[in-house]
């Protein structure tokens, strides 16, 4: 078991490593960031003196090599702008970033489970085919349109809730929900395969035959067995959720890391992007990593491979 | 088991909510001075702006949000008139230049800063030295490294100390410089004057949550008089559809920068517009090597191009005509000839050029969504000159590397720019034709002479003549196709107050309610 976690470990550092070694040559293709800083009416000496200040002026290489040998020791450098700790900043945007991915989790969850279970449940009817049909839709629609059609309608028509912003409760309705409609699909359509899986199993069909009632049946044996597959699922989109709101978080204004990547990424202010796709590695390795651990402890023929 | 887990999936949702319990409070409070009462509507406002500030910092990054957002707080020397983008004092009463590179300026007295600290010398000393100061890291230094020195003179006069004449000294004052507290700074450091700024301007910083809001008090006791909205919050909407929402839905009072095809479902009573100090063109390059290092083919091009159908078709009317390098808000401005939408004499001019107009065949490089309809108004040009028979190829590009285009001579034959906000012509001319500067598309080794010789004048009627004669000069070298200055459009709340400015800052001192 040791050895797995170890080889698993190993495999979290290759994946942040890469991750950051890909965008790292990505951004730079966008070219030379130095310009964007400093007023248009700048003369050239400026230009390469701020260049030779930011380093922009040697081989990408050397570039990349420092900036591995300091991230290792977690130095992603300064915001190119404002002169402030690049990684302080993504760190102070990770509450807002948690707070909307986990309540977008909690609600697909809700939302999804029960009626996952039932449409496989009604499986073949008018219920079924219609949240099937939905869920479907859900994983089609853009979250970004998803979003603007709910801010259109419940913040400018109907003004119930406030269109953008972070910090309250209200605030927080609109992105949960259209952060959790992908997952809400995803999660009704794992459900209703793994419960209709279940389903047609034979103990499924032989306590039937011994007189369970369809209640027992249906939560006792059925969903908690089907569980399983699902909790993986979560632990994957839970990784998605956290790294993919950007969109979401744009449309909303709502102040967390995609927020901050989003708008470095326009301003190319390399540090904050480098910093903030770390933190989002990281994350997303480490989930995975969790739930390799558990999986492994739960079934050893994992272990063994 | 499924009970539990149910139970644990409420308890979570509970823990959160109570977790945000203070910041429900505050934002609660901000949602009701932004609501419907009108006794707090009258002492409040809630601005939508488009991008956050990058600092709190004065005089550090050169970014039109972040000078806009920290005016609020912070006095100029000199501001320019929101109207006719002339000069007019604030914390300096007067200046002169009292030779080539001395200039005097006598300030204002009885100027506090938001923490009591007395406004003086030593504080417009600090805050040019801070430009200047190489480990301040602040982008303005670029512009004022002919700054030699800042000389306090007494407590309410100083004097600056240039290496080179620096004519255009009032200007960049104007335009840069922000009056920080030195006391202030050296006792909390850089890092914390970032965040939670001290000015002299007529609001105080109250809160600043990044990418989400920057709320801003009245400062009781500003010299030029107690604000007359008391509460002031910039919220920061990046998505323009989210803007309009919020202003459609009433919770955002005010918002900049409305597409042109958008005024008419805000309504034309709501909407505000200004001619901007900043113009558009198409720049012809004869720095890069093609057809367009011949005048006459420049000249074809200005005359095959029909800039008020451009205007009129693709921006609905909402810009104002420029047919020389300069708008009309600038010092030293001349009406130049324009020229006539001429298709025939477009391809005689070409054929004079040894050309047929299908032998040319011209890339056109274009920005998406940084000046309005901008790539738009590159499609309109091509067909233009594709229906005299010129084959035109458009290259939009993503904003940074348009730029770099430009500045590397990577472009091709024409390429469209934005400049400002521009008000004299020094920084316009010399940047934009002269063989080394960043973003220029055009050079002429007479005009560069002239260029420099007329930008180290000092004297006013001596820079008149310079300044006319090249604006002709530029428009006879068919340097660009002049297009327009670019109309601000502001959405503005029925019973709000407010003048959209030609430097396009929003000064919350400036605007009140019914």
């Amino acid at each position: 078991m040791l050895d797995f976690i170890v080889k698993r470990f190993i495999q979290v550092i290759i994946v942040v490593f890469l991750a950051l070694t890909v965008v790292f040559f990505l951004i730079r293709l966008s070219g030379d960031p130095t310009t964007l800083f400093l007023p248009p009416d700048a003369p050239r000496e400026q230009i390469e003196e701020y260049r030779e200040q930011l380093g922009f002026n040697r081989p990408l290489y050397a570039q990349y090599g420092d900036f591995m040998i300091d991230a290792v020791q977690g130095d992603f450098g300064e915001s190119l702008r404002s002169g402030e700790d690049a990684l302080g900043l993504v760190l102070q945007r990770m509450p807002a970033t948690f707070q909307l991915a986990f309540a977008a989790l909690i609600v697909s969850l809700l939302i999804a489970i029960p009626l996952g279970v039932l449409s496989a449940y009604k499986r073949n009817t008018l219920f079924d085919r219609i949240g099937v049909g939905l869920s479907v839709v859900g994983q089609a629609i853009p979250n970004f349109w998803f979003g603007l059609i709910l801010i259109f309608i419940f913040a400018a028509q109907l003004q119930f809730l406030p269109s953008s912003g972070g910090g309250s409760i209200s605030h927080m309705i609109l992105p949960v929900f259209t952060l959790a409609l992908y997952s809400i699909s995803r999660f009704v359509r794992f459900t209703r395969s793994a419960m209709l899986d279940v389903l047609n199993k034979d103990y499924i069909r032989t306590s039937k035959a011994a007189g369970a009632p369809t209640s027992s049946l249906v939560m006792k044996y059925a969903l908690r067995n089907s569980l399983i597959p699902i909790i993986t699922l979560v632990a994957l989109d839970l990784g998605v959720l956290l790294g993919g709101a950007v969109v979401t978080e744009v449309v909303f204004s709502w102040p967390g890391v995609g927020r901050l990547l989003h708008q470095s990424l326009l301003n190319r202010d390399f540090p904050i992007v480098l910093a903030g796709v770390f933190i989002i590695a990281i994350i997303y390795a480490v989930i995975n990593f969790i739930a390799d651990i558990l999986y492994a402890y739960v079934n050893p023929q994992i272990r063994v491979k | 088991m499924l009970k539990k887990s149910l139970l644990a999936v409420l308890m979570l949702l509970f823990l959160a909510a109570c977790t945000e319990g203070t910041d429900v409070e505050s934002q609660n409070g901000g949602a009701d001075e932004s609501g419907n009462t009108d006794g707090e509507q009258q002492e409040s406002i809630v601005i939508g702006f488009e991008g956050d500030a990058a600092t709190m910092m004065a005089n550090h990054d050169v970014n039109y949000t972040t000078d806009t957002l920290i005016r609020n707080i912070y006095d100029p020397l000199i501001d320019r008139d929101g109207q006719t983008g002339e000069f007019v004092p604030v914390l300096a009463e007067e200046w002169e230049n009292i030779d080539e590179t001395t200039w005097y300026f006598k300030l204002k007295e009885g100027v506090e800063f938001h923490n009591g600290a007395e406004f003086n010398a030593e504080s417009v000393k600090y805050s040019i030295d801070y430009i200047l100061d190489e480990s301040n890291g602040s982008y303005y230094r670029s512009r004022w490294v002919d700054v030699e020195e800042v000389v306090v003179v007494s407590d309410y006069e100083v004097e600056i100390h240039t290496s080179r004449p620096f004519p255009s000294m009032i200007e960049r004052i104007t335009e840069d410089l922000l009056i920080m507290e030195p006391g202030y700074v050296e006792e909390v450091g850089v890092d914390t004057a970032s965040n939670e700024p001290i000015g002299t301007g007529p609001y105080t910083f109250v809160e600043w949550s990044r990418d989400n809001h920057l709320k801003l008090e009245a400062f009781d006791d500003y010299w030029q008089g107690e604000p007359s909205i008391k509460n002031a919050e910039f919220r920061i909407i990046p998505e323009f559809s989210a803007r309009m929402s919020a202003f459609m839905g009433g919770e955002v009072h005010l918002f900049k920068n409305i597409p042109v095809d958008s005024v008419e479902e805000i309504g034309e009573d709501r909407v505000g517009e200004v001619p901007s100090s900043r113009i558009n063109y198409l720049a012809l390059s004869n720095l890069v090597d093609g057809p367009l290092e011949d005048v006459n083919v420049r000249k074809a091009i200005n005359h095959a191009i029909n800039a008020d159908e451009l205007l009129e078709a693709v921006l609905n009317d909402y810009g104002t005509r420029i047919t020389g390098p300069l708008s009309e808000l600038n010092s030293n401005y001349v009406e130049t000839e324009d020229y006539a939408y001429d298709p025939d004499l477009a391809v005689e001019l070409i054929e004079e050029a040894g050309y047929t107009p299908e032998d040319l065949t011209l890339t056109l490089d274009t920005p998406s969504g940084r000046y309005p309809m901008d790539s738009h108004i590159a499609q309109a040009i091509a067909s233009q000159l594709q229906s005299i028979g010129i084959n035109v190829e458009v290259q939009v590009n993503e904003w940074g590397n348009h730029l770099e285009g430009v500045q590397n001579r990577e472009t091709g034959d024409m390429f469209i720019l934005g400049w400002g906000p521009a008000f004299e012509p020094q920084s316009t001319i010399e940047n934009l034709f002269t063989e080394d500067a960043p973003y220029s598309s055009f050079y002429d080794e007479e005009l560069e002479e002239k260029i420099f010789e007329t930008n180290a004048l000092f004297d006013e009627d001596a820079r008149f003549e310079g300044y006319a004669e090249l604006q002709h000069d530029l428009v006879e070298q068919a340097a660009w196709v002049p297009l327009w200055q670019q109309a601000d459009l502001y959405a503005i709340n029925e019973s709000l107050n407010f003048s959209p400015r030609v430097d396009e800052k929003i000064n919350v001192f400036e605007i009140s309610w019914e």
